[in-house]
């Protein structure tokens, strides 16, 4: 057993972390070029980024919008974040970790305030999963990895905070431990994959609408081109009547491909 | 930028809700879905929307949908926020606090993020690697008839005022993934008749405006204009035609020459008075673009053909009139399509305005209105905070009695009719029970007896919401309001120049 412990905390966990940052590193490289190319296809050039940079900002700092609708999701959304993000990264016994696999270290929480932000993430987990699934609203958008991350999140803390603070059997502990370093290295392995991945690319979300509000010039003729409409545009009346479905059939991914 | 310092607010500001509204009763939902298409054809189209829409070919419509979706994504930008989007969705339901469709019909399909996601899903199965794979694997057959009804249906229920886009901690803009949606079902066929048609006139009919006015009728309408203003004012206010080298184009939703006489009365008032050259042109004179509703094809085209008459008349700047969606399509993507940097500017009709009262060349009467006024802010020139303030400090230099709506400014909301819904006489049951009714209470609540409302689209909408739900308040653009507290200079005037007010 504890040679499990110890693969997953050694070389499972390097890999684990790897590949978080290469994934995310990949996924923010592939956002910014495809916003670069959205800005050089675009004509004129015209971007607001006064206003954009103050929306953006507007959302990186949550209080500003803690207090208007839904005030209970939003505060325990934003403790949410705020335990997910401090905990793992500044507890004493990870930031050990941390050494060994990185070489870096940096200061600790204290560990009471590091346990109590644990429970406080805890009960926010809670409360989100509980809002999630009673809030109509919420249910009929929600998907199952929108659940599943609320117990996959909560698994690592709860067995996190069970092995520093509750006194429990070797074996049991050895149980926990597993429980712990397995299913942190599982989230760290699939945030770049799944929705998680807005850590890294929610800040460029305004960024990305301006752009994409960016019409190139004669995109329009160049779509019914491909489409083989060329000639006959939409609003002639029976125009496209009289073309029949573009022969033969190509996928979707065909045309996208060139 | 004027409307600038209205984008950050005090972290702390409590942010008005919009009112609640009443829900529908059994009998008002049943008149609000009611289709007025004749089941046969519904049946024949395989379409069961409530618009009309113009026969077409059904096979391989997946296939077809797949094909455009594939060649839009190609030609454009949308693949960028696509791919965001469909990355970075959390589905946190603030959005259902905004939508006003939502708020009154109560229906989940309306909540944005659901909307939304009828496209992303399609884009994560068909355009990206992952869902490609996880397709082949499972076995699922893809895109199917039944989801391009399902869009068909729900990108037209939306109004496209992109309020949820303000309230999506991720940013993600679900108007524009409407206006995606609507674009690729136009490339297959789907898309209401009523706007096609008016498209068809406009860019390939002998009129060449969405109303099909003739140039005859349109002179006419004018002549019978100046002499009406020549009575009320006792000076020539004029509208100049055709003349080549004036400083504005002007360009009217073109619907005002039929149902706005007093806006455009207003605009040639304040020419008048600022003494600036501006000119109609015969050439074209309909701003109205309905390709921001269903086709950026439409949109490019209808703008190369304002600036077609812009280059005729040889003008240095253009104008556009009290609209709302004409106003931001030339604004924001005429430099896109017509020359780039070096385009034309474009002004809405009130930034003009403003910026002329401001400069001292227009007086205005401040006691001309006392009755109780109100400020609808269109989505499409409010929302992103480009004229806010500007219509404004314009009414309450003439309206002692000015109030607001609650929410107002960028965060107003729509007049339900948005998105080019409230030119499809067919779903009006729906835009009156559904897309206005938050409205409707909003206006209610202020008690205004004239609520302004600065485009053409909110007007038409706004007024049958007002006959609708029995309110004492009339409808009127912003310069029917101006024209009435316009002063003329002594000089430039006659003795009996000054603006009548109205009690």
């Amino acid at each position: 057993m504890q040679a499990w412990i110890d693969f997953g905390r050694g070389p499972l966990f390097r890999l684990a972390f790897a590949l978080m940052l290469l994934g995310l590193a990949r996924i923010l490289a592939l956002s910014l070029a495809a916003a670069a190319e959205a800005y050089r296809r675009n004509a004129d050039r015209i971007v607001d980024w006064k206003q954009m940079a103050w929306r953006t900002l507007g959302w990186l700092a949550p209080a500003a919008h803690l207090w208007r609708r839904r005030p209970l999701y939003g505060t325990l959304s934003f403790l949410f974040h705020v335990g997910l993000l401090s905990v793992p990264a500044f507890l004493g016994a990870h930031i050990l970790l941390w050494r060994r696999s990185i070489g870096l270290a940096w200061p600790a929480l204290p560990q009471a305030l590091a346990d109590w932000l644990t429970l406080l993430t805890l009960v926010c987990a809670a409360g989100l999963l509980v809002g999630r699934l009673l809030d109509r609203r919420a249910r009929a958008i929600s998907r199952s990895q929108d659940y599943l991350w609320l117990l996959l999140l909560a698994a690592p803390l709860a067995s996190g905070y069970a092995c520093s603070n509750l006194a429990v059997s070797p074996r049991a502990y050895q149980w926990l431990m597993l429980l712990h370093v397995y299913s942190a290295n599982l989230v760290m392995a699939l945030i770049p994959f799944t929705k998680i991945a807005h850590c890294v690319l929610a800040p460029l979300s305004h960024l990305v609408t301006a752009l994409a509000w960016k019409f190139p010039a004669g995109a329009g003729d160049r779509v019914a081109a491909t489409l083989g409409f060329a000639g006959q545009p939409s609003w002639i009346e029976g125009a496209r009547a009289g073309v029949a479905p573009t022969a033969p059939a190509r996928s979707g991914e065909e045309i996208y491909s060139r | 930028m004027d409307g600038a310092r209205t984008l950050v607010r005090f972290p702390l500001t409590p942010h008005p809700d919009p009112p609640r509204v009443p829900a529908l009763s059994e009998e008002q939902r049943r008149r609000a879905y009611s289709s007025a298409r004749k089941p046969e054809v519904v049946e024949k189209q395989r379409l069961p929307v409530r618009y009309h829409v113009e026969d077409f070919q059904l096979q391989d419509r997946p296939r077809r949908f797949l094909e455009a979706f594939a060649a839009i994504l190609k030609h454009t930008n949308y693949r960028l926020a696509l791919e965001h989007y469909a990355r970075v969705s959390a589905k946190c339901a603030r959005c259902t606090a905004q939508c006003q469709v939502y708020l009154a019909s109560g229906d989940p399909r309306d909540i944005p993020c659901y909307r939304s996601e009828l496209l992303l899903g399609v884009y994560r199965r068909h355009f990206t690697l992952a869902g490609v794979l996880r397709g082949r694997l499972l076995g699922d057959p893809g895109l199917s008839d039944e989801q391009i009804q399902q869009m068909a249906e729900s990108f037209y229920n939306c109004t496209a005022c992109r309020r949820c886009w303000l309230e999506c901690p991720m940013g993600i803009d679900h108007g524009l993934i409407t206006h995606l949606g609507r674009y690729i079902l136009s490339e297959i066929g789907i898309a209401p008749r009523a706007l096609v048609v008016s498209t068809r006139e406009q860019l390939a009919g002998a009129t060449g405006n969405t109303s099909a006015i003739p140039v005859p009728a349109l002179l006419d309408s004018l002549e019978f204009l100046s002499e009406e203003m020549q009575e009320a004012k006792g000076i020539e206010i004029p509208f100049p035609v055709d003349k080549v080298g004036a400083q504005y184009l002007f360009l009217a939703p073109v619907s005002d020459f039929l149902m706005e006489a007093d806006t455009l009365m207003g605009i040639a008032a304040v020419f008048r008075a600022t003494g600036d050259s501006w000119t109609l042109g015969t050439g074209n004179y309909d701003a109205i673009n309905y390709g921001l509703f269903y086709s950026d094809h439409v949109l490019e085209h209808v703008l190369r053909k304002i600036r077609q008459e812009a280059e005729r008349l040889q003008v240095r700047a253009i104008v556009i009139g009290e609209c709302g969606h004409a106003s931001r399509t030339a604004k924001h993507f005429y430099p896109a399509f017509c020359g780039g940097p070096d385009a034309l500017p474009v002004l809405n009709i009130m930034e003009y305005t403003h910026q002329a009262w401001k400069q001292g060349r227009l007086k205005l009467d401040p006691q001309a209105v006392r009755e109780r006024v109100t400020y609808h802010d269109p989505c499409n020139i409010a929302r992103l905070g480009w004229i806010v303030d500007q219509p404004r400090e314009l009414l309450k230099a003439f309206c002692p009695n000015y109030v607001e709506m609650t929410p107002s400014g960028r965060e107003n909301i729509c007049c339900g009719g948005g998105g080019g819904t409230v030119s499809i006489d067919e779903i009006r049951p729906y835009r009156m029970l559904v897309g206005g009714r938050v409205k409707a209470e909003q206006i209610r609540a202020t008690g205004a007896r004239y609520c302004v409302a600065p485009c053409a689209n909110c007007k038409k909408q706004l007024r049958e919401l007002v006959e609708e739900y029995g309110l004492d308040c009339e409808v009127v653009g912003l310069h029917d309001l101006l024209y009435k507290a316009i002063v003329f200079e002594p000089e430039t005037g006659s003795g009996e120049a000054r603006g009548a007010s109205v009690d």
